[in-house]
């Protein structure tokens, strides 16, 4: 048993002359729960066609659990939800279970599976008359129904509603508990923070920050305390606390923080007036630039702003 | 506990029985593959003035190997190339590609499936000509055409998946149903090859859909087989999985 569960080493894979991957070097060890956060065309999926054996590597080598991705997936050892995979049309949701876990060594139970994704009383229903939110959940069900060793998810979430995604990560918070590995590729900053206990952000098929959710918020510096400065001295603003980098424009100084509370105590505490005083919001743009800016000469270095759940303010713990 | 060893052909019966049955409740499928070739062989023989032999059988024998055959082929192509396009669309097919199911098994399993459902289309015109023609032969005789003609529709399954992904969910049928079409009418299956111009008289004898008809043809009229006719099926088979295999591994590993 080895304790590397995916290891890419200095991959690179091209369409045409687009280089989805570039120079990728990333190990996964075995019990990780792992975000690959990036925006579209950041090379999430391909990442995931490589770990899977569905694209093979122009250069460089992936393997998965010491071997290579398709025997990997020949084996049984990963379950996959694809971001655009499907369930087989006109088949009852109990014969889609059974035949998806005739194919493993060491399946869960059907029985199992159905009650997990709360699809007992759907059993004999027809997979393409399901709802969206119960084609998700079988989709999940398919996912596990191996027993996998490792677990990766394409965009999981991306068609799913807010309740269905609370359950969906306790789901998947329970399967990572057994120590299995889990790999998911996400846009959603708020997903990555919340489940994963390392987070690689991937831009322009390369890995520009790989870390904790701590360490990348740290890094990132999400939020901005502005206040007039007014005729006062800008001494001393960048070693207040939790300041990583303090700015003066005409009258107005702009302070990077990543403890807002302290940074804001201290300010006060510092200060006989603190004119004009403002939060910004989880400037996750502002991050995000912060993490891939100089990595890459492209033009859009943004993530996509995607519904209205997608990239939610944080004002509690950063 | 958990654990359920399983035999290494469970999945795959599995499969073929889930191919199977799913296509039960396809209306569609049952009417037009399975009821036309009945209504064409009774419409053909019944009509005055259809009365060709084919390969000195009775035209009334004749028109029914070649129903027979074109009702197993219409089956074998609707029950791959439609349905493989839709799961293309679903996403089905990626999701295999990602279950330690290997590539070659799947396309085994859906030809078999495909080939299942052959068997009823044959049975039934030969049902009908029985019953309204009265059509006797031995039971051997009955039982080695059908088992011929059902061997040579595997081509034709082969032939269904290739459709099924070099089109789209939406153009699978009726491209599909024009090729269904050729193959019937230049196979000789609806005119007796010998009443063909002979340019096509040539290319249908290079065709899957004549070589199957003949295999029934052969034993009906008590000669053998012929050998070149089954290899020419055997190369369409190899030609058609062969280009299967291929297009299944590109088509998964395209983003």
């Amino acid at each position: 048993m080895t304790d590397v569960a995916v290891d890419f080493q200095g991959v690179r894979k091209e369409f045409g002359d687009v280089r989805a991957i570039d120079a990728l070097d990333l190990e996964i060890r075995t019990g990780e729960t792992v975000a690959l956060l990036g925006a579209n065309g950041a090379g999430k999926s391909t990442a995931v066609s490589l770990m899977l054996g569905i694209l093979a590597p122009d250069a460089g080598e992936v393997r998965v659990l010491g071997e290579p991705p398709d025997r990997a997936v020949a084996r049984g050892r990963i379950g996959v939800m694809l971001q655009d995979g499907g369930l087989m049309p006109g088949v009852s949701v109990a014969s889609m279970l059974a035949l998806v876990t005739s194919m493993y060594t060491t399946p869960r139970p059907v029985e199992q599976l159905l009650v997990e994704a709360d699809l007992a009383h759907l059993a004999s229903r027809r997979v393409d008359r399901l709802s969206g939110g119960q084609t998700q959940r079988l989709r999940f069900a398919v996912a596990v129904a191996g027993n996998p060793d490792v677990l990766v998810l394409d965009e999981p979430t991306a068609a799913m509603d807010a309740e269905s995604r609370r359950s969906f990560w306790a789901h998947i918070r329970s399967f990572a508990a057994d120590g299995r590995t889990v790999i998911f590729a996400t846009h959603y900053l708020r997903e990555a923070d919340d489940v994963a206990d390392r987070i690689v952000v991937l831009a322009a098929g390369r890995s520009v920050a790989d870390g904790t959710p701590v360490q990348l918020k740290t890094v990132a510096g999400a939020r901005t305390v502005r206040f007039t400065l007014g005729d006062e001295s800008d001494a001393g603003l960048d070693r207040l606390p939790g300041v990583t980098a303090a700015e003066v424009h005409g009258t107005t100084a702009a302070l990077r923080t990543v403890d807002v509370e302290r940074t804001v105590r201290a300010l006060l505490a510092a200060r006989e007036q603190v004119p004009d005083l403002e939060v910004g919001g989880a400037e996750l743009e502002d991050a995000v630039i912060a993490l891939t800016g100089s990595s890459r000469t492209a033009p859009s270095r943004r993530f996509p702003h995607e519904g209205p759940d997608a990239l939610p303010a944080r004002s509690d713990d950063l | 506990m958990t654990t359920q060893p399983s035999a290494p052909s469970a999945p795959f019966a599995r499969f073929v029985s889930a191919e199977v049955t799913r296509m039960a409740s396809d209306t569609r499928f049952l009417v037009l593959m399975l009821g036309m070739p009945v209504g064409m062989y009774l419409l053909f023989t019944n009509l005055p003035g259809t009365s060709q032999s084919t390969g000195g059988l009775a035209p009334r024998v004749g028109a029914m190997i070649s129903m027979a055959a074109f009702g197993a082929i219409g089956t074998a192509l609707t029950a791959t190339a439609p349905r493989l396009a839709q799961e293309r669309t679903t996403g089905w097919m990626r999701q295999l590609r990602v279950l330690p199911m290997p590539g070659h098994r799947v396309v085994a399993a859906k030809v078999l499936a495909a080939m299942i459902w052959a068997l009823p289309a044959i049975v039934l015109v030969f049902a009908a000509a029985e019953l309204d023609h009265g059509i006797r032969l031995a039971a051997w005789r009955w039982c080695a055409i059908a088992v011929l003609l059902w061997l040579g529709t595997a081509p034709f399954a082969a032939l269904g998946l290739l459709i099924g992904y070099l089109t789209d969910e939406s153009s699978a049928f009726a491209v599909m149903y024009g090729v269904y079409l050729f193959l019937g009418a230049a196979g000789g299956l609806w005119i007796p090859v010998n009443a063909l111009p002979a340019v096509l008289q040539r290319i249908a004898r290079t065709l899957p859909s004549n070589r199957d008809a003949e295999l029934g043809w052969s034993v009906a009229a008590a000669h053998g087989p012929s050998l070149v006719g089954a290899a020419i099926l055997v190369a369409w088979l190899a030609a058609f999985t062969g280009a299967v295999v291929l297009v299944y591994r590109r088509a998964t590993a395209t983003r």
